[in-house]
């Protein structure tokens, strides 16, 4: 769990520092986010004054709910959990409840940039959530559990080829996904402070200091957290089953090499498309949607 | 090969085959369409290869040898000379919103699917779930051709029904008489030929669009 907060950074930085040497940039070191985080811990606060007590609690409270959504995911060890937290509903859950904070925070502060940001943000997550609950269901259904650790097990070390029709239309819906729920191009532009084209960054604005570190941390975290779970739906290789050392080692390396083979795919993605107008996403998910969907089909039919 | 192997490797390109499909019906532009109705013909391709190992029937692997020349690459590559040629936009443009088009390919592959456990025993004779697959994608292809605007995407569309139709022909498990299948074949290259030509034509004189004939009174 602790293991993912303090990865979240380096996947952001790992992917920016992948995006500079694509435009053939040096670009920053990929320990950046750390910095710009002590950075930010170090700094005061300042608010609005219309802001009322709750938009200080908000950037704890989203940090605290993404964070407790470490812990359900799957890390280095497959089958049940020795002492039940949650499933998969669970997480998706503390992933939406982040969202709604986010949103409800930006509103309280009472900038324009963050009602925008945030009704935007609303207008995406309708999109986005669905899809992702179907995908997890689809695999729940052929589990015959939403516990992500069971989930990963009965998947056993399967590789592309005892890949089901649906398992191919699941991952497809995922990797239209994975940009939109980790806030990258085709969706979102996270380098961005132009209010045109910003979705996450406009929430964001009216954070300073310690409170915009948490809301940065969060965000770093929600993107491992995506990519965990990914990796655990779909690559369930190399997932310890026992707790011998050796295995847990194995199981560690595995999940670096996954979370950097999708982080290469983000980068690539947002290096070679551009920015969809807002009104052309709903058509984008909407590919995602429909894989998913019949990606259920599949698996009920 | 035993027989499960095939059907599952079969399975999986049918879900290959039906997000190529999905891409189709999304594509915002042109040649996205064309693009992904050449990989389509490639995993029909790859499938007929698949079927002729496992059922040791030489004639499969021609079948897939000239699909995978003619529509995998040949038609693709018409297909895109002409979209040159043209110089139109190149959007298409859709009758209905593209949004739309894709809630009824969802409506369409769930009927296909469940329509399908209805014919039992034809099911039987054919690998894996290529019969709905084939079916969606036959009533997909038609969708497109019935949504679309400019002639170009509409023949995407029959190719991509055409593909359908010849998916669930060789997944039957001995595949159709060689002579039938190159008949086939070599249809598609002509209507291919003469669409475009026609396209290419009626552009070049009178520089109309599918969606102005409807306005056309006898």
């Amino acid at each position: 769990m602790a293991f993912l907060v303090l990865l979240g950074p380096l996947v952001t930085g790992a992917i920016q520092k992948l995006k500079a040497r694509l435009q053939s940039r040096t670009g920053a070191s990929v320990l950046q986010p750390y910095r710009d985080l002590t950075k930010l811990l170090r700094k005061g606060t300042v608010e609005a004054d219309t802001a009322s007590g709750l938009f200080r609690m908000i950037p704890v409270l989203v940090l605290a709910a993404t964070v407790a959504a470490t812990a359900l995911v799957p890390v280095v060890r497959a089958g049940s959990p020795t002492f039940p937290l949650g499933d998969a509903l669970l997480l998706l859950g503390l992933l939406a409840l982040a969202r709604f904070l986010m949103a409800v925070g930006a509103l309280d502060a009472g900038g324009a940039f963050g009602g925008m940001g945030a009704s935007r943000e609303m207008t995406i997550a309708p999109l986005v959530e669905p899809v992702l609950m179907m995908v997890v269901f689809s695999a729940a259904l052929a589990a015959g559990t939403t516990e992500l650790g069971t989930l990963a097990a009965h998947r056993g070390s399967s590789w592309l080829f005892a890949w089901d029709a649906a398992d191919f239309l699941g991952f497809a819906a995922m990797i239209v996904l994975l940009p939109a729920e980790t806030g990258r191009i085709p969706v979102d532009n996270p380098d961005t402070h132009l209010e045109l084209t910003m979705l996450h960054e406009g929430m964001l604005l009216e954070h300073s200091g310690p409170g915009l570190a948490c809301m940065v941390l969060a965000s770093h975290t929600r993107q491992i957290v995506t990519l965990g779970l990914v990796s655990s739906l779909f690559f369930p290789v190399g997932l310890a089953v026992g707790a011998g050392a050796t295995a847990l080692l194995f199981g560690v390396t595995a999940f670096v090499v996954k979370v950097a083979l999708l982080a290469t795919y983000l980068a690539l993605v947002e290096s070679s498309y551009a920015k969809l107008r807002l009104f052309r996403v709903p058509q984008y998910l909407g590919v995602g949607f429909v894989c998913a969907l019949t990606a259920l089909a599949l698996r009920i039919l | 090969m035993s027989p499960s192997t095939t059907a599952a490797i079969i399975n999986d390109l049918g879900a290959l085959l039906l997000f190529t499909m999905l891409l189709i019906l999304a594509a915002g532009q042109v040649y996205r369409a064309i693009y992904a109705v050449a990989a389509q013909s490639l995993f029909i391709a790859i499938a007929g290869a698949v079927l002729a190992l496992a059922t040791h029937n030489a004639d499969l692997w021609l079948i897939a040898a000239i699909t995978l020349v003619v529509k995998a690459m040949v038609l693709p590559w018409v297909l895109h000379r002409v979209l040159q040629r043209l110089n139109v936009r190149r959007e298409v443009e859709p009758v209905v919103p593209i949004a739309v088009t894709l809630v009824l390919a969802v409506a369409v592959v769930v009927m296909a699917f469940h329509l399908s456990g209805s014919l039992g025993a034809v099911q039987q004779a054919i690998t894996g779930n290529a019969l709905p697959v084939g079916i969606a994608i036959t009533l997909l292809g038609v969708l497109v051709m019935a949504t679309r605007k400019k002639a170009l995407t509409q023949m995407v569309g029959l190719f991509a029904s055409e593909n359908g139709i010849f998916f669930v022909a060789i997944a039957a498990t001995q595949g159709m008489p060689l002579i039938i299948e190159i008949g086939v074949i070599l249809d598609v290259i002509l209507a291919a030929l003469v669409m475009a030509i026609l396209v290419l034509r009626v552009r070049s004189t009178v520089a109309a669009d599918v969606a102005d004939l409807s306005r056309l009174r006898g």
